[in-house]
């Protein structure tokens, strides 16, 4: 602490300098008094002879190290009050480089998490999907396999490293009275060694697992192990009951293992088909492989397809007529390529909103040097050294660019986390997390801080480029800028102008959009509803009479249950509906093939869901509990395959359930009733014809409950499971929620991410772009001042001075806006499939747009021109 | 051209006071009675000039100074070499000589 103790010792440092000079001009003085002078003479000699004290003095301490920390600490002073003088200069500088490295590093973040590594998984850049395409409806069939077709696939050794699938299950968790209903897999041999990750507690699946006589055992998800275990780590070892069977948890899965979405992870033995509740009686894996390095997924396809031709012998209705297998990456196949469009476009914008934060700063470093160059000039007359100069500027630079990087981290993280709160469930997979990434940020902040210190140094290289006298003459007073620099600025301007009106635009048609989809009207009322899937265990619960035996009793204490409406019985979670079919009217000869979606469900269900009967009547609870063939359709379906017809009192046939496992083996319905469109495949699909038949009829297919309640549908939870419970405690509800909380999830959620992103992007764009038009205009008028003196001696009203500075900005804005206008329609092709209801061609958006980006960047034009109105010619021409 | 001429002299007056405090304990203004005197009043050194250079040489550590009492009983600072000092004086008066050797040819031969 040597350092310390000479900093302290400053004072005594002081004397002592001041002691040593004395004893010089002592002894001097007493040299001349011994040659004869008077006191007086040789107290002037001696001082003259020595030459200025405090000088000497000054010199003696700029030999000390200390003294540079004070220089240094001087110019921190000094930078700071220059900055503070300037407020509004450094507040735009610091928010545009902050927007810039904030905005571009949350973006980029997203991206890079959501796109480049969403999975922890091995290798996951050779992992892909197969999918059964349909060749005449240019659609996927499926992209499930019976086991048979996944054992063939996985033998291609030519094709695949290896393969492995997935059975999705419900799991029943039985614990005393209770049951709680988990999402479960079974998976085949090898797939955690296929995945290779490491778990996070005890052991993953290992090929002893999978043996006929091995003992029942599972792994847990790691999120299911903390949200619903309260991660007790003494669970491990423990047997838990799942749909029946005894199993013991051997592991936790890693965090960001979470193959399939599940809650829990089983064995595929041998033995295990027999107890998997799928409701069909054919199971089908999901299945994923590791493709050969150097085998291309087209290679692979063809291959596939040759399989694919035998199977569709041994299982033709698995298959359509004509069909082609597909093989797609797997982080393809889990990321919507909408999505993925859309976060690439996101990053290329994101890279030029950095570059443009960047140009903002350098022009407004540049103004700020133009209006300063004469303040170095006088600066270097009165003896500062280059070095001086520079250091000076580099602390100013230093503390701009240290503010502007601290804010732009904390933006940068504020971003990340409110798109990590917003991203909807599902559209990203399950395993990425989303996280700050530190290269990104790092890149964006050298970015930012390398523009303030380069443009920031700008005066120091001039006033070492040119002669002093020219500097203290001449600054600032050409009749403009350097040509190539002026060129360059307003193209930084119309570039920004262009990229924010694109931005604006897309985000109004997204705003659009989501109006008009919230304004569709669905033909139901979905408030007030609590849903849920209810699995029942396939063994006891097979046929008609046998599910019949589990929702009378269930829907009559529901009923009678305070704070209940209505309870339905349903097959799907409206406004998604019903099981497809292939229909056959009575009477009616047609070349082509009828379609239409059938929903099981009990008398309740229209009224329930508030749906108008418009002719004809809904079922009675008799012909429910009889199992009566009868039919209510809807508007659609009458329009379509009844025409004028009155449908009331004819037949109509659903080829489906001729193929149910509890097959209906005559399955011609009588229509009683005709009910009003509402919608069945989504809001932004159109209206399929749709029939209700009892839910009675057949004991396939899966069920579900809907209940309208008077208050909160979430308090009645604990209501109706106790009912449940109280009819089959095997039972348990699966995805329990309000009907408005699944359309929210799975109509507006996506919707809204994707507006929210936008908009926070247009907000962005427009901020720097209103700080991009006001520091060039600045820059450009504060280079003018002189020529502006000159004008308004010359007579010119300041009224002129100002309309000439905003029709230059005017000149510019036009630009960028009909470059935007361009950009935009360019667009429009690649964001169609983004929108709903809006055409991307709207010139209502389009005009708004460009007003808007006109008066705001007429009002960045306004400071800069009324400042220049407010020159004094006196002053500015003062020097000439 | 001012700026380089006071270079050349600091760097030659760094030398030269290295070569009197190499002599012994020494203080400023014998240093500087001692350079006038041996430069025989060639070097119009400004005294006020002797002590920042004597401070840069101490802050680099090729001298150290100690406050003694003076012959006349007065508290002065005397300046001795240390060991750096010795080798740095012996490099540069080792430069000094094949400049001043290299000048000395040149002025020779160009005549």
């Amino acid at each position: 602490m040597r350092w310390l103790r000479r900093f302290k010792e400053k004072a005594l440092w002081e004397k002592r300098l001041n002691s040593e000079l004395q004893f010089h001009l002592e002894q001097q003085r007493e040299a001349y008094v011994a040659a004869g002078l008077s006191e007086a003479e040789a107290r002037r000699r001696a001082a003259i002879d020595f030459g200025g004290l405090e000088p000497a003095k000054e010199e003696c301490r700029e030999a000390r190290w200390e003294y540079q920390v004070d220089v240094l600490a001087r110019d921190f002073r000094f930078a700071l009050r220059g900055l503070l003088k300037d407020r509004r200069f450094s507040c735009i500088a610091i928010l545009a480089l902050a927007l810039g490295i904030g905005a571009s590093t949350a973006i980029f973040s997203v991206v890079d998490n959501a796109l480049f590594e969403p999975f922890a998984y091995k290798d996951s850049h050779h992992l892909v999907t197969v999918h059964l395409r349909d060749q005449d409806q240019a659609e996927e069939w499926r992209g499930l396999f019976l086991y048979d077709e996944f054992q063939e696939f996985g033998k291609q050794k030519q094709l695949f490293e290896s393969a492995v699938a997935n059975l999705e299950d419900d799991v029943v968790y039985s614990a005393g009275q209770n049951s709680v209903l988990l999402a479960g897999n079974y998976v085949t041999p090898g797939t955690f060694e296929f995945y290779g990750v490491a778990p996070y507690l005890g052991r993953s699946l290992e090929p002893a697992d999978y043996q006929a006589d091995a003992p029942p055992v599972f792994v847990m998800r790691y999120r299911t192990w903390v949200q619903k275990f309260g991660a007790d780590p003494s669970l491990l070892g423990k047997p838990f009951n799942l749909n029946g069977v005894s199993r013991t948890l051997v592991g936790i899965e890693a965090p960001r293992f979470a193959w399939g979405g599940v809650d829990l992870w089983m064995p595929r033995g041998p033995a295990e088909p027999k107890i998997i509740r799928s409701f069909d009686g054919k199971q089908y894996w999901g299945v994923v492989a590791r493709i050969r390095p150097g085998v291309s997924l087209e290679q692979a396809a063809s291959q596939l397809n040759v399989i694919a031709q035998r199977f569709s012998k041994i299982y033709p209705k698995d298959y359509p007529t004509h069909f082609s297998m597909e093989v797609e990456s797997f982080e393809r196949a889990v990321l919507p390529p909408e999505f993925r469009r859309a976060l690439y476009m996101f990053s290329a914008a994101v890279g030029l909103l950095l570059l443009i934060g960047c140009a903002n700063v350098a022009n407004l470093l540049l103004a700020r040097a133009t209006t300063r160059e004469k303040e170095f000039a006088l600066r270097a007359a009165l003896g500062a050294t280059r070095f001086r100069i520079v250091r000076q500027l580099l602390v100013e630079s230093f503390l701009l660019a240290f503010a502007g990087a601290i804010l732009g981290i904390f933006l940068g993280w504020a971003g990340v986390g409110t798109i990590a709160a917003v991203i909807p469930e599902f559209t990203i997979a399950s395993e990425t997390v989303i996280q700050m990434n530190s290269s990104v940020l790092l890149f964006a902040l050298v970015a930012g801080v390398c523009t303030v210190f380069l443009f920031g140094l700008f005066p120091a290289l001039k006033v070492s480029r040119c002669s002093l006298e020219e500097s203290l003459r001449d600054t600032g007073k050409g009749l403009s800028g350097t040509s190539t620099g002026k060129g360059l600025r307003n193209a930084v301007v119309v570039a920004e102008v262009a990229l924010s009106v694109t931005l604006l635009f897309t985000a109004s048609l997204f705003v659009r959009s989501f109006i008009a989809l919230e304004r569709v009207p669905l033909g139901l009322q979905t408030d007030h509803i609590l849903t849920a899937r209810l699995p029942l265990p396939r063994e006891r619960y097979k046929t008609g009479p046998q599910v019949q035996s589990f929702f009378r009793p269930l829907l009559e204490r529901l009923k009678s249950s305070p704070g209940v409406v209505y309870a339905a019985e349903t097959s799907t979670r409206p406004p998604y509906g019903g099981i497809r079919s292939e229909v056959e009217v009575s009477g009616k000869a047609h070349p082509e093939k009828w379609f239409g979606l059938f929903q099981l469900c009990s008398e309740d269900y229209l009224r329930l869901l508030r749906i108008r009967v418009l002719e004809g009547r809904e079922f009675t609870e008799a012909e429910v509990n009889d199992a009566r063939h009868v039919a209510v359709i809807n508007q659609t379906l009458q329009r379509r395959y009844f025409g004028a017809q009155d449908p009331i009192g004819q037949k109509i046939r659903l080829d489906e359930l001729k193929d149910f496992p509890d097959a209906v083996g005559d399955p011609w319905f009588e229509v009683i009733g005709v009910v009003g469109d509402a919608r069945n495949r989504g809001l932004e699909e159109p209206i399929d014809p749709e029939i209700w038949i009892p839910y009675t009829v057949t004991g396939s297919a899966m069920r579900g409950i809907l209940v309208r309640t008077t208050n909160d549908p979430m308090s009645m939870m604990k209501n109706v499971a106790r009912e449940i419970w109280a009819v089959d405690h095997s039972v348990a509800m699966a995805e329990p929620n309000t009907l408005d909380y699944f359309l929210e999830l799975f109509t507006f959620a996506q919707p809204r991410f994707g507006l929210w992103i936008v908009g926070i992007f247009a907000g962005v764009g427009l901020l720097l772009v209103t700080i991009g038009v006001y520091s060039v205009m600045a820059y450009n008028t504060a280079r003018r001042t002189h020529e502006f003196g000159l004008r308004m001696a010359m007579g010119a009203a300041s009224s002129s001075v100002l309309k000439m500075v905003l029709r230059d900005g005017l000149r510019l804005l036009a630009m960028g806006i009909l470059a935007g206008m361009l950009c935009s329609l360019a667009l429009a092709r690649i964001i169609t499939s983004q929108l709903w209801g809006v055409s991307p061609y709207d010139p209502l958006t389009i005009g708004a747009v460009a007003g808007l980006l006109l008066l705001i960047g007429l009002a960045a034009c306004w400071m800069p021109a009324r400042r220049a109105t407010r020159v004094d010619p006196m002053a500015a021409l003062r020097y000439e | 051209m001012a700026q380089e001429k006071a270079e050349f002299l600091k760097g030659t007056l760094d030398m030269l006071i290295l070569k009197v405090v190499a002599a012994g304990p020494i203080h400023g203004y014998a240093i500087s009675q001692r350079i006038q005197q041996i430069s025989k009043d060639f070097f119009q050194v400004p005294q006020g000039s002797l002590y920042p250079a004597l401070h840069r040489l101490e802050e680099r550590g090729w001298v150290e100074a100690d406050w003694k009492e003076t012959a006349t009983g007065r508290e002065a600072k005397f300046y001795k070499l240390t060991r750096n000092g010795r080798k740095q004086l012996e490099s540069e008066m080792e430069h000094w000589e094949r400049l001043s050797d290299a000048v000395a040819l040149i002025l020779r031969t160009a005549e």
